[in-house]
């Protein structure tokens, strides 16, 4: 009997391994991404009806902005499918910007009065340097940015807020109706995946190209080097969410990630232990939420060491999770050139 | 008996003779950069059979070379956004020359030389003006910065000489990117990649675009035929779910004609392209799938494709359809032959001193 069973369980094995790997895809799909960016909508339309008071300082559209940047943080690392289509992602989200596009692309439409505001559909084919959230920032952080055309900053500040509910909501619809099946089903026509092993792929290559966003570009830039740390770059910094961004989207994939090491109990322990640790960094940031600190040795240290917390996530994903789950990219597939 | 016209024109040929030519570095063979098991970069020598003839030290990772067209001669370029380029001896694998990119410059890891070796031509990013430069350096003088002129686009990756003439052929790539942001692309929503044509006297002369629809299809690398047939290889920067063909054939002249429209599985992405050394076939690495695909140059039929893992490298090679690739987990060699070493190979193998394919 012992020996009928463990034949059996040998026969098993192989069936369960596979069927985990599409567990765990359909388990980031319906548990985090779909409920994401359903969140994401909603507080985008929330933002598109608070827009209605347009005044820069309005309470009630500076929250729904914090809002709806707070839930585009929590979904911003799933970049693919539905987020590329479009140019959606990048009409959301349009940062880094190091020659300043947002802030010479509003100028220029104010100044000119362009009338592109007077319907969503010419509004959606405008520059996206001067759409959605860092375009809504620079209005409501720079007072200096509508002061000498109230009326017609009112009016793009509007049409910015409906342009972002209308991008947040096509995410939204396109997972819902079209990528979460190309997803669940691969192999299927259509589904840009072969494998249940490529679409795990895609949540791996997600979450460590989402840490090495933040650790790159939304500390390394304001970081810059010691002798020339450059902390206007830091990303949100008119609205001083600089910390935040970090602090929220890091923290949004750590779900991701124990998904990943998911019947793989060390790995999810060591990684759960280093994500504290950036949490941990972060929290004791708090007096710093722009990164001004950048420039001062002492302060400087504490900001380099939350980009190195972030860091040893990555090697515990470079080294550990991609090596277990079979998805280790590779030296020239990775280069991107 | 010697007559005096006689000696002045031996002696005239001494002169010259000392000269160095690249069968004194061994024949026609490769060059290849790679990442080391310890985590330092190299760049090697490879014979015909991509076995290692010299290898040393480089101070990053690399990325392309181009060979000199007669001096036993060649410059190995740093991975984009670098700003540092080596001119390597190879007949003893020694640093002849470094070159620096001037200020608001960058280099994008390729570059060629004019036919007759005197010049070198780099494809830069203006980065400032998120502007394409083609920068030209003396070849016969130390590598001096001796100029610039504008690729035709943003983001030019690749560049390669027509043969017969001077006149170049750049891959714009259409990725905007400054080197404050890394790799970080700027402009996907409105990049407009183009192959270009640049006579050296004469400016642009002819530019292409793909279909408006094929705009994220960023157009990186290119391949010479010996009599003027060009392939370009492309990465689609767009929804995977809808990936266009992404190698091209192109006269310039004629319209670009597009292969892989059997929508083979590259994942988007292809590496590099080389035609066989004898021109008759067109062969494209697809790192991302571990692929290597092999088309008819002439009939665009495809002939065959070939697992390789994480495959970046491929260049003209021996025999009927000869090809020679590398990969990033080690393997070179033709692909019927490849041998293993201890390394990852980086994104190029670059021929040096052969003919051009199709004329050997």
């Amino acid at each position: 009997m012992t020996r009928i069973l463990a034949i059996l369980l040998v026969a098993l094995l192989p069936l369960r391994a596979a069927a985990a790997e599409g567990d765990l895809v359909r388990a980031a799909v319906e548990d985090q991404i779909l409920p994401g960016f359903a969140a994401l909508a909603e507080q985008a339309a929330a933002l598109d009806a608070a827009a209605a008071d347009c005044a820069p300082d309005a309470p009630a559209l500076r929250a729904a902005w914090n809002a709806t940047f707070d839930a585009w943080l929590a979904v911003s690392h799933f970049r693919f499918g539905p987020t590329e289509v479009e140019n959606r992602a990048f009409a959301l989200a349009f940062w880094p910007d190091p020659r300043g596009s947002t802030a010479k692309a509003l100028r220029q439409m104010i100044a000119s009065r362009d009338a592109a505001v007077e319907s969503a559909e010419t509004f959606a084919t405008v520059s996206v340097a001067a759409r959605g959230l860092y375009a809504l920032e620079q209005l409501l952080y720079d007072p200096e940015t509508g002061a000498a055309d109230p009326d017609y900053a009112c009016a793009l500040t509007r049409a910015i807020a409906h342009d972002i509910a209308a991008t947040s909501a096509a995410m939204r619809d396109d997972w819902e109706v079209r990528y979460a099946g190309l997803m669940l089903e691969p192999g299927s026509g259509g589904s840009p995946y072969a494998t249940e092993d490529e679409a795990l792929q895609e949540l791996f290559k997600a979450l460590s190209g989402g840490l090495k966003f933040n650790s790159d570009l939304r500390l390394g830039r304001p970081l810059g080097t010691f002798d020339r740390p450059r902390p206007n770059r830091a990303e949100a910094r008119l609205s001083e969410r600089s910390l935040r961004n970090v602090r929220l989207s890091v923290a949004a994939m750590e779900p991701l990630a124990l998904l990943l090491a998911d019947g793989r109990p060390e790995i999810a322990a060591e990684l759960m232990e280093k994500f504290a640790r950036v949490a941990e960094r972060a929290e004791a940031l708090a007096g710093d939420p722009a990164f001004a600190g950048v420039a001062e040795p002492a302060s400087r240290l504490r900001i380099e060491t939350l980009q190195q917390r972030i860091d040893r996530i990555r090697e515990v994903l470079q080294l550990r999770l991609g090596p277990a789950l079979g998805v280790a990219e590779g030296f020239n597939a990775m280069d991107g050139d | 008996m010697p007559t005096r016209r006689n000696f002045l024109a031996a002696a005239a040929a001494a002169a010259l003779t000392p000269r160095l030519t690249w069968a004194d570095a061994g024949g026609p063979g490769y060059l290849a950069a790679a990442r080391m098991p310890g985590g330092d970069y190299r760049l090697f020598g490879l014979d015909g059979a991509a076995r290692p003839v010299f290898s040393l030290p480089i101070p990053g990772r690399g990325h392309a070379a181009t060979a000199h067209p007669e001096r036993p001669e060649a410059v190995a370029f740093a991975r984009r956004p670098g700003t540092f380029a080596l001119v390597l001896d190879c007949t003893t694998g020694g640093v002849k020359a470094r070159l620096e990119s001037p200020p608001e410059r960058h280099f994008m890891g390729h570059g060629t030389f004019s036919r007759d070796g005197g010049l070198l031509y780099t494809p830069e990013n203006a980065y400032e003006i998120g502007e394409g430069r083609i920068g030209v350096w003396d070849a016969s003088a130390g590598y001096a910065r001796v100029g610039e002129f504008p690729s035709g686009g943003v983001g030019p990756h690749d560049v390669a000489r027509l043969p017969g003439g001077d006149r170049l052929v750049v891959a714009n790539g259409g990725i905007d990117t400054h080197p404050d942001t890394g790799r970080e692309k700027l402009n996907i929503p409105t990049m407009r990649p183009n192959l270009t044509l640049i006579g050296l006297d004469a400016g642009i002369l002819e530019q292409v675009e793909l279909a408006p629809e094929m705009h994220k299809s960023s157009i990186r690398h290119l391949a010479l035929r010996g009599d003027g047939l060009v392939a370009f290889a492309c990465q689609w920067e767009g929804d995977l779910a809808a990936v266009p063909p992404l190698l091209g054939l192109w006269r310039p002249g004629a319209a670009p004609v597009l292969l892989l429209t059997d929508r083979e599985d590259i994942e988007g992405y292809i590496g590099s392209v080389a035609f066989s050394g004898d021109g008759s076939r067109v062969a494209v690495t697809a790192p991302r799938a571990s692929r290597l695909l092999v088309f008819d140059a002439d009939t665009h039929a495809h002939v065959e494709t070939l697992p390789i893992p994480d495959v970046g490298g491929v260049a003209p090679g021996a025999g009927t359809g000869g090809i020679v690739v590398t990969g990033g987990e080690g393997h070179c060699g033709a692909p019927g032959a490849l041998h293993r070493m201890d390394l990852a190979w980086d994104n190029h193998l670059v021929r040096t001193g052969g003919p051009a394919p199709g004329q050997g």
